[in-house]
């Protein structure tokens, strides 16, 4: 067995650019589904990342209650059931919070702006107070008054309007009636809009009070888990854990995923279903692989692509192995009759050959990981100034690589596979020769 | 002893007067209000009309709408089509009953919205296309006597009775002899003035009378304001099939 592959690696460096081109082809395509599983693989974690982050945590939970006049609205109200889950799971939770969101109108003078407003405990929230990057203004008036607001600069710059001075908010409470009311400005803060991070943040009691709620109600639970390979099971807990006597009956299923933004869904609303009329709060507890799955999806399908493209290569250097290993067949016939005269069987002739594919394969899948490695250092380096809806996609603007190791092997196996497959043959033919026949021959 | 004991009656008397004053009898402005929704109402009518809409704002400039109006208040039905601009024509609002849907052609698609909302970018509501509702939706908080302009009016301060109007509280002016909203004050539920209405012109159509041209001021942005004027009014009977889905898909295509 060693001296086959002994002899096979000594006939690989005897033929160094045929066996360079040979492996390059095999590396190029390596190169390419490396890259593109990496690529992909990495545009999976920042999006996951990225909406985690813009979305405030890993699981979400909001309530829905019916006014006495019948509408639907999104409120949770101090709960002991829900204090005791998150009691009980508290070792799993990183972080968490309870947060109201309003998309109103922000206005100066003739000037208005839409724009998302979280209202958020600020004594409990010093993870986003440090999160925040101050560029004008400060944070300290914070705790000392309620009706104060931190606005993303470049909202303040379309507003005109400077830190300490005053501008109106203009919302809807929950049950749709009109309310405005006088804000000051406390600072400004770096935007985050590209990762839809531009939101502006006041008190959540404050908010409520706009919102025509209870200071210490709020619309949305997010919570930071400690492992997000759990955050299934997590969800599933809280899940049922919420689910009262009259939901029991009714289906199991996990709720449709709706992207919404402050509140409001990003799908058009279609007609309303038939919805029976419930007491009490009913919870909607949604994870970020819930919303991660249509991304999953539309990677697996590049990913499958991707490995069509690559298989198509790997026949096309098929073909190029064979011939090659036909050729290099008929040049070594001497050799081959001389090593089978010396007593050498045709087993270990047929390995030597099969050995040399082996080898070319595994240097060509090396030279393609090496190569996209480098090409991802490279492209990982470079600070991309993209635009703001490709920011989604990237890691504080840069392209980020992430290479599952399944697929390496995955690949590899391949690469070794259909190398060893395209040398069969001439191996076999090269085993099967007299020799006699062979040590006649001129070649 | 007497000293307390007039001491005593006085406070009665100021205490008695004091509530008194409060427990003011409103049932004649109810009946105006009354009959303000009920001059405002096309029972057994179809009506129809075009409103042309100039809506002021300081950052886009003036903008111009023309917007096709079916209403019939029996069933509560009103289908409100765009014409122009271009950019939005096709677009429709449905109101079926307790139901108001949006139609945008290009989606295809109906959402539901409300009455509470703005119509498009303008300052008006799509409440205030259908027929005035202030005796159901409004109890009076009070009143006062006053001028506008040349008019004498009841200056009626009102407070919504629920969450199905947008604005929780509104000031209304309303002619002495004519029974005829003059302008309104539309207030926040932190009582800030948000919106003003000014009715200068009234048509009658039968026994209906309807404002013939509205100006919506709002108060929170400077020169933002939107103008409607009415006209090619007609109370011919309109066809069934005009209040539906269909029918704005129909125009449509």
């Amino acid at each position: 067995m060693f001296l086959t592959m002994k002899v096979a690696f000594r006939n690989i460096s005897r033929q160094k650019k045929r066996s360079f081109l040979l492996a390059g082809a095999i590396a190029f395509g390596m190169l390419a589904i490396t890259l593109m599983n990496a690529l992909t693989g990495g545009a999976v974690v920042n999006i996951r990342d990225n909406f985690s982050h813009a979305l405030g945590g890993h699981v979400f939970i909001t309530g829905r209650e019916w006014t006495d006049a019948g509408q639907m609205i999104m409120k949770i109200r101090p709960d002991v059931n829900l204090d005791r889950l998150l009691e009980d799971n508290a070792s799993q939770i990183e972080a968490f919070t309870k947060r109201s969101q309003a998309m109103p109108s922000l206005i100066f003078g003739s000037q208005q702006t839409m724009h998302i407003v979280y209202g958020v405990d600020f004594a409990e929230e010093d993870k986003l107070l440090d999160s925040l990057v101050v560029t004008e203004g400060s944070l300290d008036e914070l705790g000392a008054n309620d009706d104060v607001i931190i606005l993303p600069q470049p909202v303040g710059e379309r507003l005109g309007v400077e830190v300490g001075e005053t501008i109106l908010i203009r919302l809807e409470t929950l049950t749709g009636q009109q309310n405005v009311d006088e804000v000051k400005v406390a600072a400004f803060i770096k935007d985050q809009e590209e990762l839809g991070l531009s939101a502006a943040y006041t008190s959540r009691s404050y908010l409520n009070t706009l919102l025509g709620m209870d200071p210490h109600e709020y619309q949305i639970l997010n919570m930071f888990v400690t492992d997000l390979d759990l955050v299934d099971g997590f969800a599933k807990t809280f899940r049922e854990g919420l689910r009262t006597s009259e939901e029991e009956g009714e289906k199991d299923d996990e709720p449709e995923v709706t992207v919404t933004v402050a509140g409001v869904p990003m799908d058009p609303m279609t007609e309303p279903e038939e919805i029976t009329r419930w007491e009490g709060t009913r919870y909607q507890v949604m994870n970020i692989n819930q919303i991660m799955e249509a991304v999953e999806l539309i990677v697996g399908v590049l990913n499958q692509v991707g490995l069509v493209i690559f298989l198509i290569l790997l026949v096309v250097t098929m073909v190029g192995i064979t011939n090659t290993f036909r050729m290099m067949m008929i040049e070594r016939t001497k050799e081959i009759g001389t090593m089978r005269a010396f007593g050498m069987h045709q087993k270990q002739v047929k390995r030597i050959f099969l050995w040399e594919a082996v080898f070319l394969g595994l240097l060509g899948c090396l030279a393609g990981l090496v190569l996209s490695g480098l090409i991802a250092l490279v492209v990982g380096s470079i600070s991309l100034n993209a635009d703001p809806s490709l920011q989604f996609f990237l890691n504080n603007g840069k392209i980020t690589f992430r290479l599952p190791i399944g697929s390496v092997i995955l690949n590899t196996s391949l690469v070794v596979f259909t190398s060893l497959l395209a040398a069969y043959w001439p191996a076999r033919a090269a085993a099967k020769m007299s020799p006699m026949k062979a040590l006649s021959s001129h070649t | 002893m007497k000293k307390i004991q007039f001491i005593a009656a006085v406070v009665l008397c100021i205490l008695v007067a004091g509530f008194a004053a409060q427990a003011q009898d409103f049932s004649h402005i109810e009946a105006i209000l009354e009959s303000l929704d009920a001059q405002s109402r096309f029972d057994g009518l179809d009506f129809s009309s075009v409103l042309t809409m100039i809506v002021e704002d300081p950052d886009k400039g003036i903008e111009k709408m023309v917007v096709r109006q079916f209403r019939r208040d029996d069933g509560e039905r009103f289908l409100l089509l765009i014409q122009e601009p271009v950019t939005e024509k096709g677009q429709g609002y449905l109101l079926e009953g307790d139901n108001l849907w949006f139609y945008d052609p290009s989606s295809r698609q109906f959402a539901h919205t409300s009455l509470k909302e703005t119509f498009q970018d303008s300052d008006a509501r799509n409440a205030d296309f259908g027929s005035n509702s202030y005796s159901s939706s409004y109890e009076v908080e009070g009143y006062l006597e006053g001028t506008l302009g040349n008019f004498e009016v009841y200056i009626i301060d009102l407070k919504a009775v629920d969450d199905t109007v947008p604005f929780p509280y509104t000031k209304i002016w309303v002619t002495k002899d004519t029974s005829l909203v003059l302008k309104t004050e539309e207030y926040s539920l932190t009582y800030r003035l948000m919106r003003t209405g000014l009715f200068p012109k009234y048509t009658k159509v039968g026994d209906v009378v309807i404002p013939v041209q509205m100006i919506f001021v709002d108060e929170l942005v400077e020169g933002q304001k939107t103008q409607i004027a009415v006209s090619e009014i007609s109370v011919s009977p309109i066809p069934d099939h005009v209040f539906t889905k269909a029918y704005i898909e129909r125009v449509n295509r």
